[in-house]
């Protein structure tokens, strides 16, 4: 099309919709005068800040650095007036803060719950505008002049959350355009890869998001996260204050709990010394008895080797909230237990005893590669990266990996699990007759993939690790032309991050436009109500447009439509 | 529990939403209301709401603007930066410096990661001579061999992190050197001159050269975060350009970078799922590839955390670090991800100061500068700073011991007694409010508070004297020498002031319409609180329109009795050789006096309730 007419193919050349503009009526005035304006004098020396906001904290920096300048942490002293200095009165740790605060219980040091329906939305808002502007006096070092704004915010963020998020943004800081940033793509930038399994063992849930060709194309959520294990070290500590060797409550509703010690003691421990047991690959996972303390004695010689489990280990630890000042000896051994309760919970033998929204980590990362089709789980599964808070607590990424690992040679990839199945496995009888239903479950795994994959005949299923002979074009175009090497597909690995900060200051860096990037202007005028569908606006005008000075739509009229990508859909 | 200190505290106008621009079409669509208490002018303010600590200010943190005759807080204000310095060693750095050095001091300033007190470069003798020292000619070489950053008043040393610094001047760059445990590593620079070696070595191609290898293998292990962001940053930097020049007649677009078709447009639809733009960068060939190895940013995860497990049980709860310290610290990429390690104490690192700035605040609306410091770093003066105490009038709260019956009643406590430490539930109880004129007109105000304070425990609020004028704040030594008597002592705090309301000899009463006092430049009003009772069963089980009642437990400062008052001052300038600005109206109407009122929300805290 482009090279049709000759006069045209110069403004074609200047539009990355160079080959499209035929078929739409746009004048092609606009990609020219785009271009002879001078990109460079108005890009230079503007620095577009990258938020990042996560439940807990936020990252602020300049787009393009390698690390965010700044983290600012929510906490309740944020939520004091200003002048107010209690906080350095001598009595005041022993007074307010340290009161173990029934339903609050650190809810102060969220800035946002994702259940809005008695969350304030001007707090919300007021927070992150105290906090911004902290990080932005004390670590950017800006003055208020206006500057765009990148902003990396989960994809499933409600949109009244957002939409507060943005008017004290937009209100109170005045950036000419607010871009929307996913942090699971950005993470998968950061990394270096286009496909991606991101565990993020977060605050509030812990999120499996399959990443591929940098879109988002499954997520599994559970609630499994750094508050339950704040949680769960709260009742570990506090059944052993109390020394009754009282069941911890499961259940986790609020008003049911009562807290002897308060947040901050009990998420410093978890931060300090809770760990995780290695995964025991060799008698793992054999839930017989219900006992989460099963796996401490035997059965893990590779484990003795490792960590000195002949003399255990007592630490002594410090509590000053619980009425009096204190101190507990525990071996540090049984601090792993906050730990299997709130990420494993091997208490209960079959998977299927967990709702949905509360499966153990190992199950939610490999039921989501299980919901995967096959080709983009054979490329997710070697591109696994683990973030987020729950990354820090010691073991726990392999951990959660050997038990996947483990799940995935046990079962390979069937959904169907439970007695039955295990009968069928165990009778290679029946197995070889069912091989034509169930053949399909056993691929991915290059291992095991090949007894199945002759009798293959089903298009729809190929196994993407052994289809090498045919030449899939899009495959071919996927892989790029320009590098034969092979891409690491089908067997498990784990990669490294340079987090979702990273990520956006790489993608605002090269000049990549945001799908969802709002105009002050337009947000002003019409709020979050006032943006379209993402299918509904056309992207390739909006980046005519964008090639002009600045590198993102700046020049968005008030008619145009705008979008608030995938945060407007939920 | 501390008395509490009575307090003022004034809400800039700035935050009452129908000030704001943006009110606004999106509330309507957000399914929650954003707060009940701000929606109409008819309710009153809420001092326990959430959101009211963020608008609430000390006066003494007020600017006021003389143009637009407004208060300014600090969220209204704009700010410009006069200078960057470090807190520590006092020095200034160019605005230059600051995009490629980071935030934090380059010079030798660092902080205690433990107790954040000031390090300083000590020599540190290693093996120190008996002989040596008591020769006489030991002053001559004290400070040679390795260096090391003290903290004097933890005793925290550098060398607990295995960190020694051969030179003494220079700590920063010889730090950025430095692994923890000594190990060095190279710098952004070196590394990119090795980088440009590789890929001449390796005759070019987007970092991928297999002359590198060698190279690599020794990299392997010590690939940190920050050769990994420089890694990937080149990578794709180099991957836009190649696909950008892909066969499509496009490279003379090459310098251009975002003009790459496919991989960009890729990126761009991350979210669309839209295919309509995909189809055709499909057709495209030359897509951008994702990185393969080190050299091009994919770093392999260990996962293997074993070692820190052990070292977790050998040091116990004593090796690592405490949140706070963790949080101060400052990022550091020059060793690979850390995740779980970062918690031990010898993953600290010094902490450069950060830098800070002076800053001159402007008005937003009128441009006006409002507060301008001394350029000079050493100076803490300002060259321009308005602020609203020297315009608005201010609140001075002190209890009042009315029901004695004795000579002494009346009597405002004297400053010096102990406060009262609670105040007892449902007892009347008096404030007196002194209000006291900074500006050189006389003001009228007007004072309005709820009848009942808001909040789950309401308490009974009645001002006795709601509307009352203030002289102007005159020269001092003209009020003195004009009259003599009893209008000095009045002014003095006395007992004798002219107008005080039946000021029948010892015995005064607290009178609805009349003020208390009145000096020179002030006023003071008696205010009747009866404060409710805190206790949760004398709560209503439902409240006036059957909604539940809030039954948990009383939270922190709500005992503490705070009191909303709308303020409105209003005053008269002369529009000629006012003192208050105005050039504007002085032009457009010489001979008028001008009106001017200024209203605000403000909020007293008069004291804590018992609880009993």
């Amino acid at each position: 099309m482009a090279g049709v007419l000759p006069h045209r193919s110069v403004a074609n050349i200047k539009s990355p919709g160079g080959p499209n503009s035929g078929s739409g009526p746009s004048t092609p005035m606009r990609p020219i005068t785009s271009t002879f304006a001078s990109p460079s004098s108005l890009r230079a020396d503007e620095d577009i800040i990258v938020i990042e906001f996560d439940t807990r904290k936020l990252q602020v920096g300049f787009a393009g650095d390698s690390t965010p300048r700044g983290t600012i942490w929510f906490g309740p002293d944020q939520q004091r007036r200003v002048g107010d200095f209690r906080a350095w009165l001598p009595d005041y740790v022993t007074d307010w803060r340290q009161r173990a605060t029934g339903d609050q219980w650190g809810k102060d040091y969220e800035l946002w719950q994702y259940d809005i329906r008695d969350q304030d939305l001007g707090v919300v808002g007021d927070r992150a505008e105290r906090a911004l502007r902290e990080a932005f006096t004390k670590y950017l070092l800006i003055d208020s002049r206006p500057r765009r704004m990148v902003c990396v915010l989960p994809s499933g963020l409600p949109v009244p959350l957002l939409s507060a998020v943005l008017d004290s943004l937009f209100s109170r800081f005045q950036p000419p355009t607010v871009a929307l940033l996913s942090p699971t793509v950005s993470l998968a930038v950061a990394a270096g890869v286009r496909s991606a399994l991101i565990v993020d063992l977060g605050w509030s849930e812990t999120v499996v998001t399959s990443i591929y060709e940098y879109r988002e194309v499954h997520c599994a959520r559970s609630v499994r996260g750094g508050r339950m294990l704040t949680e769960q070290t709260h009742d570990f500590l506090a059944k052993h204050l109390s020394q009754a060797p009282k069941e911890p409550t499961q259940d986790n509703h609020e008003q049911d709990r009562e807290y002897v010690l308060s947040f901050e003691e009990c998420s410093g421990i978890a931060a300090r010394l809770v760990w995780c047991k290695p995964s025991q690959t060799s008698a793992a996972a054999k839930p017989a008895e219900g006992l989460p303390t099963v796996q401490e004695h035997d059965e893990c010689e590779e484990v003795q080797g490792t960590s000195p489990a002949k003399e255990p280990t007592v630490v002594n630890i410090p509590l000053k909230s619980a009425g009096s000042p204190m101190s507990l000896e525990l071996p540090l051994d049984s601090l792993t237990e906050p730990c299997e309760n709130a990420f494993f919970d091997t208490r209960y033998d079959s998977h299927s005893s967990f709702d949905d929204h509360e499966l153990p980590l190992h199950v939610l990362v490999y039921r989501s590669l299980l919901k995967l089709p096959m080709d983009v789980r054979s490329i997710c599964m070697s591109r696994i990266i683990f973030t987020g808070g729950g990354a820090n607590v010691l073991g726990l990424r392999q951990r959660i990996f050997g038990e996947v690992s483990h799940l995935v040679q046990e079962r390979g990839w069937d959904a169907v699990e439970g007695k039955a199945v295990e009968q069928l496995r165990a009778n290679p009888k029946l197995k070889r007759q069912a091989t034509r239903q169930a053949g399909h479950g056993s691929t991915g795994v290059a291992s095991q993939s090949g007894n199945s994959v002759g009798a293959e005949q089903d298009g729809v299923w190929h196994d993407a690790a052994n289809v090498v002979p045919e030449v899939d074009p899009i495959e071919e175009q996927l892989k790029g032309g320009t590098d034969k090497r092979p891409r690491a597909q089908g067997e498990m690995r784990a990669i490294e991050s340079l987090g979702a900060w990273t990520g956006a200051s790489l993608i605002t860096h090269l000049k990549v436009p945001a799908i969802a990037t709002i105009d002050r202007e337009l947000w002003l005028q019409q709020g979050a109500s006032g943006a379209s569908r993402a299918s509904e606006v056309d992207v390739k005008a909006q980046q005519r447009q964008s090639l002009g000075p600045g590198g993102l739509m700046r020049g968005a009229s008030a008619g145009a439509p705008w979008t608030l990508g995938i945060w407007g859909t939920s | 529990m501390a008395p509490l200190t009575p307090y003022t505290y004034i809400q800039c106008p700035c935050s009452d939403p129908s000030n704001l621009s943006y009110s606004r079409a999106s509330d309507s669509g957000s399914p929650i209301d954003g707060n009940p208490g701000f929606d109409d002018e008819e309710h009153t303010f809420d001092p326990r709401a959430p959101r009211s600590n963020y608008s609430l200010y000390p006066l003494e943190y007020l600017l006021y603007c003389e143009d637009c005759h407004q208060i300014r807080c600090p969220r209204c204000i704009a700010e410009e930066i006069a200078t960057f310095y470090c807190p520590s060693c006092l020095f200034e750095v160019p605005s230059s410096n600051l995009k490629s050095e980071g935030n934090r001091c380059t010079r030798s300033c660092f902080q205690c990661p433990i107790c954040i007190g000031p390090l300083s470069v000590t020599s540190f003798e290693t093996q120190p001579d008996p002989n040596l020292l008591a020769a006489p000619d030991h002053a001559a070489a004290p400070h040679s061999g390795p260096y090391a950053l003290n903290c004097s008043y933890c005793h925290w040393s550098s060398a607990e992190i295995g960190i020694k610094f051969d030179k003494s001047n220079g700590i920063h760059g010889q730090l950025a050197k430095l692994r923890n445990g000594g190990t060095t590593r190279l710098t952004a620079k070196e590394r990119k001159e090795r980088r440009k070696d590789i890929l001449q070595s390796g005759g070019g191609g987007g970092g991928t050269a297999p002359g590198a290898s060698g190279d690599t293998g020794n990299d392997q292990q010590a690939i940190d975060m920050e050769t990994q962001f420089t890694n990937l940053k080149s990578f794709y930097q180099g991957q836009l350009s190649e696909s950008t020049s892909g066969g499509n007649g496009l490279s003379s677009l090459g310098d251009l970078g975002f003009a790459s078709p496919t991989s960009l447009s890729r990126i761009m639809s991350i979210y669309t799922g839209g295919s309509l733009h995909d189809k055709k960068s499909k057709s495209r060939v030359g897509s951008m590839r994702e990185a393969l190895d080190p050299n091009e940013g994919l770093i392999v995860a260990d996962l293997d955390e074993s070692a820190a497990i052990e070292k977790l049980h050998s040091e116990g709860i004593d090796g690592t670090v405490d949140t706070e310290q963790l949080l101060n610290q400052p990022p550091y990429l020059g060793e690979p991800h850390l995740h779980g390690r970062s918690r031990f104490g010898s993953e600290l690192r010094p902490i450069p100061y950060l830098l800070r700035t002076k800053r001159s605040k402007r008005c937003p609306v009128c441009r006006h500068i409002i507060s301008k410091p001394e350029a000079k770093i050493q100076t803490t003066r300002f060259r321009i700073r308005l602020i609203a105490g020297n315009y608005v009038p201010s609140i001075t709260i002190r209890p009042l011991n009315l029901n004695d019956n004795n000579g002494a009643a009346g009597t405002p406590l004297p400053p010096t007694a102990p406060l009262p430490d609670t105040l007892q539930p449902l007892k009347p109880a008096h404030f007196l409010l002194i209000f006291k004129n900074p500006i050189f007109e006389g003001v009228k105000i007007s004072l309005a508070t709820p009848a009942k304070t808001p909040g789950r425990f309401a308490s009974k609020v009645t001002v006795l004297c709601p509307q009352f004028e203030i002289d102007a704040n005159t020269d001092v030594w003209d009020e003195a020498l004009k009259d003599d008597g009893a209008r000095r002592r009045g002014a003095g705090g006395g007992r004798k002031g002219d107008e005080r309301p039946g000021s029948t000899q010892g015995q005064q009463r607290a009178e609805a319409g009349k003020i208390w006092e009145r000096g020179r430049n002030w006023v003071s009003i008696v205010v009747e609180v009866v404060p409710a009772s805190l206790r949760l069963d004398t709560l209503p089980t439902e409240g006036p329109e059957g909604e539940k009642v809030d039954m948990s437990p009383l939270k922190e400062d709500e005992d503490v009795l705070e009191i909303p008052i709308f303020v409105r001052v209003e005053w008269e300038v002369d529009a000629v050789g006012d003192d208050l600005g105005s050039s504007l109206a002085s032009s457009r109407d010489k001979e008028a006096k001008e009106k001017r009122e200024l209203a605000y929300w403000c909020v007293l805290g008069l004291g804590r309730v018992s609880q009993a």
